[in-house]
């Protein structure tokens, strides 16, 4: 009797079955989102209204003269005032996108009820997270292009740096903002209404990472809390790529900043993920909502 | 003996419902103290910014360019007093909208809605446990905010009223045609997002309109809000109004007529409509 090829089972995936279960979380998350167009139109309006008021204060505590602008433009080293807001609030948006989306995740999934049936299937359980993000991701880059050709065409804002050294510093934070936001789904599926967390968080950033100021004006207290957060090195070398002439040594520092933040919170965000996963087999609680 | 049944609904029975709804509301509100300390300082997130940024544009720590455009130094108190405005516009603006979706999702429109209660008096109810909360927490706002970045009032707050009045007053209409908005279509909550967002930028609640460019200064000086922020913040803090002070009230008392005209008879057709396609349980 020849010997049969046992099948591997779906009980025992692998590597390119874990592949086919994240392309398949890819499409569908793409579909939900071409689905809706009004978060289509958001992404055209969002990056013009959102730093309005950031701009036009700046513009109001500049002066008649100019006067308050020759006092920023000594602050922060930068000509460009209407440049230096945008960049600050697309980052913080960039990362309030991913605390909601990505943070929000496996959590949408418990609400349609799909959660526990997907939790069941042999697949890598990580891909159902990880492949909320590839979406998202380019969203968000189709968000930046759209802003940055916006504020050149509308404000007529100066990019005076490099496109492909701003490319680079968004790759460098993709691992801290991402990371961030796995660590935020595992602890939004563990406390369910987690709505203050988001507010927390984007608050912090909001405060303490210069979105709309240079870090020197703070006090003391204050940059050292800064120094600790990967969005403060985001929003730093993002300016400096897109608005300097600096190059390269404006940026490596910083760079070098965000990947160790970036190890830091892929890791912990992983692992959280992983607690997260052991906590509800044994308390069977990824059904409720 | 004649019996007076519900459907002869006396003022006695609107100020029982108008209670009613009130209470209902304000008991929903504190069953969430959380809300109430969020509303306190989520605003000083946003303003924080505002702050640093005004002293990195600050010579020898006044902001000397501020005052070429507003006549005062001191931008905090400009701020805050036009957060704590901003508050309460949109408890009236979008509070009437937001609670009756509310109803919508909890699935109460359609019984409310068959009550023999006038349903301007619905949307009335609704706002004024909003107004109330708003007035609460707007207090503890200023006060931590006063103790954060300073607030310093020097005119006379109850002068400062007499501007509120009309424009709060001229705000419930708006209110009453945004309401029916909502119900028309049902999901609003973008549209609600990005207008209240614009038209809290264009009224002036963290800058001076006259620092707008030349091209957008007409969208703020067609919007009534601007009047009333600019006069209650000369009245308090000795800023230079954009018009002379009577002609702002007189613009204020005319858009308080003109927008509770509008907006009733805009809630009033739109809302037959929705009653002609039936969808008022939908949502």
């Amino acid at each position: 009797m020849s010997q049969l090829s046992v099948p591997s089972s779906l009980g025992r995936p692998g590597a390119l079955g874990g592949l086919r279960a994240t392309w398949a979380v890819i499409r569908r998350e793409w579909t939900i989102f071409i689905r809706y167009p009004s978060w289509i139109i958001s992404m055209f309006i969002w990056p013009i209204i959102f730093p309005l008021g950031y701009i036009f204060t700046a513009r109001a505590l500049s002066g008649v003269d100019g006067s308050g602008l020759a006092t920023f433009q000594q602050n922060t080293g930068l000509t460009e005032y209407v440049g230096y807001m945008a960049v600050g609030t697309m980052i913080w948006m960039w990362q309030n996108i991913v605390l909601w989306q990505v943070g929000y995740a496996l959590r949408n999934e418990q609400m349609r009820g799909t959660l526990e049936s997907n939790w069941l299937s042999p697949t890598a359980r990580f891909s159902y997270l990880f492949g909320a993000s590839v979406p998202q991701l380019i969203s968000v880059l189709m968000l930046m292009t759209v802003a940055g050709l916006e504020y050149a065409l509308l404000f007529g804002v100066k990019f005076h740096g490099s496109l492909w050294l701003a490319a680079l510093v968004m790759l460098a934070a993709v691992p801290s903002v991402y990371g961030l936001g796995f660590a935020f789904a595992s602890v939004v599926i563990t406390a369910k209404e987690a709505n203050a967390f988001v507010f927390l968080a984007r608050g912090i950033v909001m405060v303490f990472c210069g979105v709309t100021y240079p870090l020197a004006i703070q006090p003391q207290w204050m940059q050292d809390v800064a120094a600790w957060l990967p969005q403060t090195y985001v929003i730093h070398a993002m300016r400096s790529a897109a608005l300097s002439t600096d190059g390269w040594a404006g940026i490596a520092r910083d760079l070098g900043m965000l990947l160790l933040f970036g190890l830091f919170w892929l890791a912990a965000g992983y692992a959280l993920f992983l607690w997260m996963e052991r906590r509800a087999r044994v308390t069977g609680a990824i059904g409720q909502y | 003996m004649h019996a007076q049944t519900l459907s002869q609904p006396t003022l006695a029975s609107h100020l029982r419902a108008l209670f009613a709804l009130v209470r209902k509301d304000w008991k929903q509100y504190w069953r969430y103290p959380l809300n109430a300390v969020s509303a306190m300082f989520h605003p000083l997130i946003w303003i924080a910014p505002i702050y640093f940024m005004g002293l990195a544009f600050s010579i020898n720590g006044k902001a000397e360019g501020f005052a070429q455009f507003s006549g005062t130094t001191d931008f905090m108190s400009f701020i805050l007093l036009g957060t704590v405005l901003e508050n309460f516009i949109n408890a009236v603006f979008w509070g009437m909208g937001y609670a009756l979706k509310n109803d919508m999702d909890s699935g109460v429109m359609e019984s409310n809605w068959l009550t023999p209660i006038p349903r301007l008096l619905i949307l009335v109810g609704h706002s004024v446990t909003n107004l109330v909360v708003t007035m609460i927490t707007s207090i503890g706002m200023l006060f931590f905010a006063g103790l954060i970045f300073g607030f310093h009032p020097t005119g006379n707050l109850w002068a400062a009223f007499a501007p509120v009045v009309p424009m709060m007053i001229g705000l419930y209409g708006f209110g009453f045609a945004f309401a029916a908005v909502v119900m028309l279509l049902r999901d609003a909550n973008a549209l609600v997002d990005m207008s209240s967002f614009l038209v809290q930028t264009f009224s002036g609640s963290t800058f001076p309109v006259n620092a707008l460019p030349r091209f957008l200064l007409p969208v703020a000086l067609a919007l009534p809000l601007t009047y009333g922020l600019d006069a209650v913040r000369s009245r308090l803090i000795g800023t230079t109004t954009i018009l002379p002070l009577p002609w702002e009230m007189v613009l204020l008392v005319v858009f308080m007529f003109v927008m509770l005209w509008v907006g009733m008879a805009a809630f009033r057709s739109l809302e037959r409509r929705v009653r002609v396609l039936g969808t008022l349980g939908q949502h």
